[in-house]
């Protein structure tokens, strides 16, 4: 099997972008990618396009749009979805085209468009990410699932409500460092501790944003990798697995099953374990998510996650480093952008690019991109070497 | 919930049961039913009523409703709504079955993970058939 590397990244700046569409977000990330990489379109064999949502496209077919956009015809383009998931599914398939030796440099999009209808009819759409048939009918949305998972957790291990809010700062804090975060301001304590309940326990400060934004990364072969850059970042391991559509059929609700079997996968295939990561960007959608990755990832024991945070272990510096980039939190949540985006991120760790976010002599870093509520998640493990 | 093989889940509902399917195969249980056991690729079912008894797994109250619930703001110039949602919560019954229900009474505080309830069917005011949630 080849190795594949990543040897171009672009983010296009992530918020509410009433200022450009779909195609041109798109258009961005791409250029910002090509000019990284140092390669030009005409050079590149094969584009995977993640894109969740048609109804947040208002699209049938959004990835032929952006496909069209960027000029990449006649050659070959594959759309990926997995809702909140669908940016890493996208790299993974990116992964399975190089390592497959269908085609050498191969350009990954994730891109979402999700301000466009309202917030209400957002809240709607997620909420259809759970079962649409037997919760849908109960009002259940995303922060809902969030919140009865919060809920439990609390009630197994006396997770509070502070150390829910104590995530929120630290990836705020971060997301202030970020210029391509959508919201660029720290917040203090007590401000996510009263701010309005969206779903109870989980407050305004506890959820992730409604985000437009796009990311791109160029994948290639072990040989043109080794030809065109000189700073490859390689993918050492991909982990990916599934778990039950409603959360009444999950036999924990304090454990996301899916992730813990993508970590296990992705683990063996690096050939490391979590105390080889030196920097993770882990799937906080919800703060209390956040909290069941560090457990889940095993950055620390079950039930002590709340603990990790209080003791501030997941800042630059601490034991784990986690989502120093501001994080599903503060950076915001295009859902098919957001996997591409984990993986910039810690490809710029890994080439010892993140200026104040930097995580010193980064070597292996992780990413944790989960859909839904897990009904799949990807685990991606990156090395320099 | 028309088109589907289990569509008289609601009628039972409406008749105040709540039903559960069980392989006759393997004998695994399902609930919300299903027409098909993927345990053993069976689709060879019985229906059973779901005793309501159970344990309260978790909970919640959705103040930020999706768009089938969002409270519309009122046209009257300065005029508001207060918008007091009902709570949700997931119930294991018997067999390990787990059943979602709102839980319309009561003091929402005294709610916690652990507390013994009972999930029946109820009719809204207007036809609609659901599920609550009660202490016992």
């Amino acid at each position: 099997m080849d190795k594949v590397a990543i040897i171009g990244i672009g983010h296009g700046k992530f918020g509410v972008r009433s200022d450009a569409s779909l195609r041109e977000l798109t258009f961005e990330a791409v250029k910002a990618c090509l000019d990284d990489a140092g390669v030009g379109l005409k050079e590149v064999e094969s584009m995977v396009t993640g894109i969740a949502g048609d109804e947040f496209a208002i699209a049938l077919q959004p990835s032929a749009q952006v496909h069209d956009y960027i000029g990449f015809h006649p050659k070959p383009n594959f759309r990926v979805e997995g809702a909140c998931a669908t940016g890493s599914m996208a790299l993974r398939t990116g992964w399975m085209n190089v390592a497959s030796g269908l085609a050498d440099l191969v350009l990954v999009v994730g891109v979402e468009k999700m301000t466009e209808i309202p917030t209400s009819l957002a809240t709607d759409i997620m909420g259809r990410g759970g079962d649409a048939t037997w919760e849908y009918p109960f009002g259940t949305t995303f922060p809902g699932y969030y919140a009865m998972i919060a809920n439990a957790h609390m009630a197994e291990f006396g997770t509070t409500e502070e150390q829910l809010a104590m995530v929120a700062v630290k990836n705020h804090y971060y997301g202030s460092l970020n210029p391509f975060a959508h919201m660029q301001k720290p917040i203090a304590l007590d401000k996510a501790l009263t701010s309005f309940t969206v779903a109870h326990p989980l407050k305004l400060f506890d959820c992730s944003l409604i985000t437009d934004g796009a990311a791109a990364v160029l994948l290639a072969s072990e040989e043109k990798a080794k030809a065109l850059s000189k700073k490859p970042v390689w993918i050492a391991g991909l982990g990916l697995a599934t778990d039950t559509m409603r959360i009444g059929d999950r036999k924990s609700l304090t454990s996301i099953a899916s992730s813990r079997e993508a970590a296990k996968i992705a683990y063996r295939m690096a050939g490391v374990g979590p105390s080889n990561i030196n920097v993770a960007t882990v799937h906080d959608c919800f703060t209390i998510a956040e909290i069941v990755a560090y457990e889940d990832l095993g950055f620390c024991e079950k039930g002590e996650g709340g603990k990790l945070i209080q003791e501030k272990e997941t800042y630059v510096g601490g034991k784990i480093p986690v989502n120093v980039d501001g994080g599903l939190k503060s950076k915001g949540h295009p859902l098919g952008a957001t996997g591409v985006s984990m993986a910039i991120e810690v490809t710029k760790q890994l080439r010892g690019e993140a200026g104040q976010r930097q995580v010193k002599n980064a070597e292996t870093g992780l990413t944790h991109n989960v859909g839904g509520t897990g009904q799949v998640v990807a685990v991606h493990i990156f090395r320099r070497e | 919930m028309s088109h589907t093989k289990v569509a008289r889940f609601a009628e039972d509902l409406a008749g105040g049961k709540i039903m559960s399917t069980i392989c006759k195969k393997c004998g695994k249980k399902y609930y919300p039913p299903q027409a098909d056991c993927p345990a053993c690729m069976s689709s060879d079912m019985e229906w059973k009523e779901l005793k309501g008894d159970g344990t309260l797994v978790t909970f919640t109250k959705i103040y930020v409703a999706p768009d089938h619930f969002a409270v519309r703001q009122p046209l009257m110039p300065f005029s508001s709504v207060a918008f007091e949602p009902s709570p949700i919560g997931l119930l294991e019954v018997e067999g390990g079955l787990r059943v979602m229900g709102w839980i319309p009474k009561g003091d929402f505080k005294k709610i916690h993970v652990g507390m013994k309830m009972r999930a029946s069917p109820q009719a809204l005011p207007d036809g609609r058939i659901t599920i609550v949630l009660e202490p016992t």
